[in-house]
C-alpha cells in the first residue's frame, strides 16, 4: 500500500490528540458518565492521561483504516464508527475495570455512560476528519492506498507437471509469494486439469462421471500463469525450457531461475512383451474411458457369442499388479460388471471370471499381512481369483501367458504393476536411480543442481523416518513434498538455507469395492463397511472444489440406487491405447481372432 | 474544473439543504417541538428564526455537498450518507450547540437526548431529503447512472411481496404490544392492508433507489436491514399517524410505542434486499443477451474455502463473545436450545452458532473488505444484524416462546447487543486477514487485476461507511434513549425471561 503503516500511525496519533481536545475542554471531565479517567479530583492530570489515551486511539485509528482513507466522508464516517466503538471499549468496559468493577454492559452502565457515548462520537467524527488534512489525502481522494504499480517479474520459477505435485508447489507458492509480485510463477502441463486418480478406478468403472474428478488448474489459481503445453527440452546449463503449445507447431523458450520437476510417472509397458499391444493402463482419463468402453463393448459381444471359448475369453479379466492400483482396479471391475450383467441376459453370471495376477506371495504389500489377507478374503470371496507368485510372460490379445507356462485366456489385460518416471528425465544430466527417477537431496533439490527441485513419482526422495529407503509415491507424499519445494525455493530467494523433507505416511486406503476397504491411520487399522466410509470420506474431503465434491457426492448417491451405465461412448470397439498409436516394428503383432479387437488403423 | 467542482457541490448542497430545511421546519411545527435553531433566536423578532433555520439548513446542507463531492455515489448511497449526516447533526445541534447556545454547556444526558428525540427525526428525514434533492441537481458519474428498468421494477415489487408477507406475520407477534398505535393486526383489518401495502411499496422504492446493486448479498442484506429502518420510521412513526389524523410519532412515547413493529421492519428491509438481488440475478442469468458474467467470485468457486475461513473467523469472534456471555451469566439460556442447562452446553452450543454465523459471513462478505477498517465496518453491522435475528427472535422461539420486541427487552439485551458488535468486528477482522493472506488485493499482477480491485474498491467504499456508522450509531443508541426509564414491565415465563436476560427489570429513572 502507499501510505505507509508509519505514517499513518503517527498522523493518527496527532489527530487523536487534537480531537481529545474537543470533549476534554467541552465538559467538566470529573462529571459522572463523561470520558474521565483516574480518580475523581485529578483534574489536570486526569485531563492529561485522556489525552494520551485519545493519542493512542488515533494511532490505532490510524493504522485500522490505512488501507482506506479515501474521500473526506469515508474516513470521517470510519472516525464515527471508531469512536462508538471506542465507547464500548473504554467507558463500558476498561474504565469499571480501572475502578474495580467488572464491566456489566448493562442498560445502567450504558445510561450512566451516555455521555462518554457523545464524547467519544466526537472524538470520533473529529479524529476521522482531521486524519485526512494529515495524511494528506483531503481534496486528492483517491491520492492514498490505491493498488500497488504493476510490477515487471523478474525471476521466474518454472514447474513442470500439473499433477498432485505441481499443483501443490503452484498453490504454496501463490500464497507465500502473494505480495511478491516481482516473482512469476509458470506452470506447464500437457493437460490443463488436475486429475483426481485415487478415484480413477470408479470412473473406469463408470460409477463416476470422468469430468467430476478432474478439477481445471487455471481454477485453482489465482496469479499462477498456466501454459498447456508440450514438453520439449530442458536445457539446465542454459537455464531453458523449451515447450511447444498444445495444438500447434510453435516453440517457446522459457527462462527459469527455479525449476521444478513435477513430471510424474508412466506405465512400464517395455517390461514385458505385448504389453504395449494388448494391455490397458490407467493413468489418464483417456485410459479409464477407454477400458470402460472395452469392458462394456465386451458384455455387449458376449452377449451374442456362440462361441463358448470366445464367449469365456470374452468374460474374463485380468488386472496384473496387486498393489493398491491393481486391487482397487479388479474390485471396481468386478461391481461393474456385476452391477450392469442383468441388462445382458445372454450371459451366464457363472462364466464372468476376474483374476488378479500379481508376482508377489501377497497381495497389497504396502499394508500389513492382516489387512492384506482381509482383502483378499472379502475379494475372493466375491469370485475374483489370486494367481500369486506368477509372473506374466507374455501378453496375447486373447491371453495372458505366465513364467510357470499357465495361460489365462482373455480379451481384457489391466496392467497395473508398475510405472516408470517421465521419459523426458532420461535427457537431463542428472543422477538417477535404476527405475530412473532424480535423485534429490532431502531438502528435494536434484543432487548438483540447486536451482532444480523435483517431487512426486519422477524423484527418488530419501525418507526420513527410514534410513535407505525412499518415500513412496501417493498422492499425500507428493503434495506435502509440493509444500516443502515451495517453502524451500521461498526460503533460498530471501537467502535462506533450505530444509530436508520430513514426512510420515498418515494413512493408507485402499477400496475394495461394494462398500468395503481396507485402511491403516498410522498402525490402526480398520477394514470392512467402516473403512469403506473413510476412504469415501477422506477422498470425497481431498477433492478440489466445492463443485467437484458435489458432483461426485450426487454420482455416489445416484450409484445407491440405480444401476450404472452400460451407454456404449464409442462407435466401434474400444482397444488398449497400444494398438491406437503402436510403436514402429511394435504392437498388433498378435495373430487377430474373429472377437478381437481389430487391427490399428494404421 | 475540479476548482471549480467543490464550490459547485457546496452550492448544490446548500439548496438542497435549503429545501429539506423548509420540509424539517413543517415537520418540526406540526409536531409541537421547535427547531433547533428556532429554539435558540425564538425570542427575536417575528421571522428571524425561520430565516435563521433555513440559513443554517443552507450551510449544513453546503457542508454535505463538499463532503460527498468527492464520491461517485447513486441515489440510494446517498441517502445513506444523507441519514449519517442528519443524524451527527442532530448530536452537534440538539444536544451539543443548542444547549451550550441556551444554558452554557453541552447536555449530553439520556434524559436531554430523550427530550430531543422529535428532533432526532426531523434530523434524519432533513438529511434524507437534503441527499435525494441533491442527487436530484446533481449531474451523476461520467459512466451515468444505473437505468431503472420493468425488470427491476418487477424484482423490487416481488421482493416486496415476499417482504410484506414476512412483515405481516413478524408484526403480527407483536400486537399485543403494539396496543392503539395502529400497527396492532390483531385488532384492525385495515392495519393488514396497511402493512402489506407498506411491504410491497418498500420493495419498489428500494429498487427505484438501488437499480443495479453491485454489492454482494452481505452488505446487500445490511442495506437492506437499515432500509427497514427508514421504512418504519417512514410509515409506522410518519404515514401511519398521519393517515390516522394523530400527527407524526416522533415523540418519546409514541416511538416506544411503536418500537415493537421496528425488528420487524429490520428483518423486512433484509429480506427485500436479499430476494430483489436473487431475483435480479436470476434474470440476468435467464434472459440477460450478455453472456459475459460479472466478475464478482461466486459463492459456488470460492465457497468452502470461504465457509472454512469463515467458520474460522466465528470461532475466535464466539471466543471473544464468550467474555460477554460468561459475565452475564447467559450461557444456561444458551444451553436451553438443546435442553441443557450447565454453562459448558452452552458454551458449546454457543461455539457451534458462533462457527455456523462465522461460515455465513464467509459466503456472504467474500471479497468485500479492502482493510481492517471496512472488516470491522462489515463485522460489527453483520454483528449487529444478528443481535435482531438472534437473541431478539430466533432465541425466544427456540425456547418454545414468542419474540417480544419491546424498549424494555431491547434494553435488557444491551449486553448482547455488546457480545454481538464485539463478534463481528472479529469475525470480520480475522476472516478479512485470512482472505488477504491468500489474496493481497493491493498486489496485482496484471493491469486487469488492478482494474478490477480498484472498481471493487470503490464499490465497497462508495456508501459502506455510513452503513456501518448509521447501524451502530441508531443500534447502540435507540435502545438507550427509549428504555432508559421505563419501569420493568415482564410478566412471562422463566423460560422466556431468561432468552431475554437477567437484567431485564433494572433500567431505572433516567439520568
Amino acid at each position: 500500500m502507499n501510505t505507509s503503516i508509519r505514517h499513518t500511525v503517527v498522523a493518527g496519533g496527532i489527530s487523536g490528540l487534537v480531537a481529545g481536545l474537543v470533549p476534554a475542554l467541552s465538559l467538566d471531565v470529573n462529571s459522572p458518565g463523561t470520558m474521565s479517567v483516574g480518580p475523581a479530583g485529578w483534574g489536570a492530570v486526569s485531563v492529561a492521561l485522556q489525552l494520551v489515551l485519545a493519542m493512542l486511539g488515533g494511532a490505532g485509528f490510524g493504522a485500522l483504516v490505512r488501507d482506506q482513507l479515501d474521500g473526506r466522508a469515508a474516513t470521517a464516517a470510519s472516525g464515527l464508527l471508531y469512536g462508538l466503538l471506542w465507547w464500548i471499549v473504554g467507558p463500558l468496559t476498561v474504565a469499571p475495570m480501572a475502578h474495580g468493577h467488572i464491566p456489566t454492559w448493562s442498560l445502567r452502565d450504558a445510561t450512566a455512560t451516555f455521555p462518554a457515548l457523545i464524547a467519544s462520537l466526537f472524538y470520533g467524527g473529529v479524529l476521522g476528519g482531521v486524519l485526512p488534512l494529515l495524511t494528506g489525502t483531503f481534496g486528492n481522494p483517491r491520492a492514498s492506498a490505491r493498488c500497488e504499480p504493476v510490477v515487471r517479474p523478474v525471476r521466474r520459477i518454472v514447474i513442470l507437471g500439473g499433477g498432485f505435485g505441481g499443483v501443490s508447489v503452484a498453490q504454496r507458492l501463490e500464497f507465500l509469494l502473494a505480495r511478491d509480485p516481482s516473482v512469476q510463477i509458470t506452470m506447464v502441463s500437457q493437460s490443463n486439469y488436475l486429475l483426481f486418480t485415487p478415484m480413477l478406478a470408479e470412473v473406469a468403472a463408470s460409477g463416476l462421471e470422468p469430468q467430476h474428478i478432474s478439477a481445471p488448474v487455471r481454477a485453482a489459481f489465482l496469479r499462477v500463469e498456466f501454459r498447456h503445453a508440450e514438453l520439449e527440452t530442458v536445457n539446465v546449463a542454459a537455464r531453458l525450457v523449451r515447450t511447444r503449445a498444445a495444438g500447434a507447431a510453435r516453440i517457446d523458450a522459457l527462462h527459469y531461475d527455479h525449476l521444478v520437476l513435477a513430471l510424474g510417472a508412466v506405465p512400464n509397458l517395455r517390461r514385458v512383451p505385448g504389453l504395449e499391444a494388448h494391455a490397458f493402463t490407467l493413468k489418464s482419463l483417456d485410459d479409464a474411458n477407454r477400458l470402460r468402453n472395452h469392458v462394456i463393448g465386451l458384455l455387449e459381444r458376449a452377449d451374442v457369442e456362440v462361441d463358448p471359448h470366445e464367449r469365456r475369453r470374452q468374460l474374463t479379466f485380468v488386472v496384473v499388479g496387486g498393489g493398491f492400483a491393481g486391487a482397487e482396479m479388479i474390485a471396481e471391475l468386478r461391481d461393474l460388471v456385476h452391477s450392469v450383467r442383468r441388462f445382458y441376459r445372454g450371459i451366464d453370471p457363472g462364466a464372468l471370471r476376474f483374476v488378479l495376477v500379481h508376482s508377489g506371495e501377497r497381495i497389497l504389500p504396502e499394508l500389513g499381512s492382516a489387512l492384506a489377507a482381509y482383502a483378499r478374503r472379502k475379494m475372493e470371496a466375491r469370485g475374483i481369483e489370486f494367481l500369486l507368485g506368477a509372473r506374466m510372460a507374455a501378453a496375447h490379445s486373447d491371453s495372458v501367458v505366465l513364467a510357470d507356462g499357465r495361460t489365462v485366456p482373455t480379451r481384457t489385460i489391466v496392467w497395473a504393476a508398475g510405472n516408470q518416471p517421465h521419459p523426458l528425465l532420461r535427457s537431463l544430466p542428472v543422477e538417477r536411480s535404476q527405475s530412473g527417477a532424480v535423485i534429490v537431496e532431502p531438502t528435494l533439490q536434484v543432487k548438483g543442481l540447486p536451482n532444480v527441485w523435483a517431487v512426486g513419482d519422477c524423484a527418488q526422495i530419501p525418507d526420513a523416518f527410514h534410513e535407505g529407503s525412499s518415500c513412496p509415491p501417493t498422492a499425500q507424499h507428493a503434495v506435502r513434498e509440493g509444500i516443502a519445494v515451495a517453502e524451500n525455493i521461498v526460503a533460498v530467494l530471501r537467502g535462506i538455507a533450505p530444509r530436508p523433507f520430513r514426512f510420515r505416511t498418515i494413512a493408507t486406503l485402499v477400496a475394495l469395492g461394494h462398500r468395503t476397504a481396507v485402511a491403516d491411520v498410522r498402525g490402526w487399522r480398520f477394514s470392512g463397511f467402516l473403512a469403506w466410509a473413510m476412504w469415501r470420506t477422506v477422498y470425497w474431503w481431498k477433492l478440489p472444489g466445492l463443485e467437484k465434491k458435489i458432483r461426485v457426492a450426487l454420482d455416489w448417491t445416484i450409484d445407491l440406487f440405480f444401476p450404472r451405465d452400460v451407454a456404449l461412448l464409442t462407435a466401434s470397439p474400444s482397444v488398449p491405447q497400444g494398438l491406437d498409436a503402436p510403436e514402429p516394428g511394435r504392437g498388433a503383432s498378435s495373430v487377430p481372432t474373429p472377437a478381437a479387437p481389430p487391427p490399428p488403423a494404421t | 474544473m475540479k476548482q471549480r467542482a467543490l464550490p459547485l457541490a457546496a452550492l448544490r448542497g446548500a439548496v438542497a439543504g435549503a429545501a429539506a430545511g423548509l420540509a424539517f421546519a413543517a415537520a418540526m411545527r406540526q409536531s409541537g417541538a421547535l427547531v433547533t435553531v428556532a429554539s435558540i433566536v425564538h425570542a427575536s423578532p417575528a421571522g428571524l428564526d425561520f430565516v435563521a433555520h433555513l440559513l443554517v439548513a443552507a450551510a449544513v446542507g453546503a457542508g454535505f455537498g463538499t463532503l460527498v463531492s468527492s464520491e461517485r455515489l447513486g441515489v440510494g448511497e446517498l441517502l445513506f450518507w444523507g441519514l449519517t449526516y442528519g443524524m451527527v447533526w442532530w448530536f452537534v445541534g440538539a444536544l451539543t450547540v443548542a444547549p451550550m447556545l441556551l444554558a452554557g454547556r453541552a447536555i449530553w444526558t439520556v434524559a436531554a437526548a430523550q427530550a430531543a428525540l422529535p428532533s432526532l427525526f426531523g434530523h434524519l428525514w432533513y438529511g434524507a431529503i437534503t441527499a435525494l434533492i441533491y442527487a436530484a441537481i446533481t449531474p451523476g458519474p461520467s459512466d451515468g447512472r444505473p437505468r431503472v428498468t420493468g425488470g427491476t421494477v418487477g424484482a423490487g415489487v416481488l421482493a416486496g411481496v415476499a417482504g410484506a408477507w414476512l412483515l405481516e406475520r413478524l408484526i403480527a407477534t407483536q400486537s399485543p404490544w403494539l396496543g392503539t398505535t395502529g400497527l396492532s393486526l390483531a385488532t384492525s383489518s385495515p392495519a393488514h392492508r396497511f402493512v402489506f401495502l407498506t411491504g410491497v411499496l418498500g420493495g419498489l422504492v428500494f429498487a427505484l433507489l438501488y437499480p443495479q446493486p453491485r454489492d454482494a448479498a452481505g452488505p446487500g442484506l445490511i442495506r437492506g436491514a437499515l432500509f427497514g429502518f427508514v421504512w418504519w420510521a417512514a410509515a409506522a412513526l410518519s404515514a401511519l399517524p398521519e393517515i390516522n389524523g394523530g400527527g407524526l410519532a416522533w415523540s418519546l412515547e409514541a416511538v416506544r410505542a411503536r418500537f415493537p413493529a421496528l425488528p420487524a421492519f429490520v428483518l423486512y428491509g433484509g429480506l427485500v434486499a436479499l430476494v430483489y438481488r436473487w431475483l435480479l440475478a436470476a434474470g440476468r442469468l435467464l434472459f440477460a443477451d450478455d453472456a459475459t458474467p460479472r466478475d464478482e467470485e461466486g459463492t459456488g468457486t470460492r465457497g468452502l474455502r470461504a465457509i472454512g475461513r469463515g467458520a474460522f473467523a466465528g470461532l475466535i469472534g464466539g471466543l471473544v463473545f464468550t467474555l460477554v456471555m460468561v459475565r452475564v451469566g447467559f450461557l444456561p439460556t444458551v444451553a436451553q436450545i438443546v435442553g441443557a442447562a450447565s454453562p459448558w452446553s452452552g458454551f458449546l452450543v454457543h461455539l457451534v452458532i458462533a462457527n455456523i454465523i462465522g461460515a455465513s459471513y464467509g459466503l456472504l462478505f467474500l471479497g468485500r473488505s479492502v482493510g481492517t477498517g471496512s472488516a470491522l465496518g462489515w463485522g460489527v453491522s453483520y454483528g449487529f444484524f444478528w443481535w435482531i435475528l438472534g437473541p431478539l427472535t430466533l432465541l425466544p422461539v427456540l425456547l418454545g416462546g414468542a419474540p417480544r420486541w419491546t424498549p424494555q427487552v431491547a434494553g435488557a439485551l444491551i449486553p448482547s447487543l455488546v457480545g454481538h458488535l464485539a463478534y463481528g468486528g472479529a469475525v470480520g477482522i480475522v476472516f478479512y486477514l485470512l482472505e488477504v493472506r491468500y489474496n493481497p488485493w493491493w498486489v496485482p499482477h496484471t493491469e486487469l487485476m488492478a482494474a478490477q480491485s480498484e472498481r471493487r474498491r470503490a464499490e465497497v467504499l462508495a456508501s459502506a461507511s455510513a452503513l456501518w456508522v448509521l447501524v451502530v450509531m441508531l443500534g447502540l443508541t435507540l435502545p438507550i434513549m427509549l428504555a432508559c426509564g421505563m419501569a420493568p414491565a415482564y410478566s412471562g415465563t422463566a423460560t422466556a425471561r431468561g432468552a431475554y436476560g437477567q437484567s431485564s427489570g433494572e433500567a431505572g429513572p433516567c439520568p
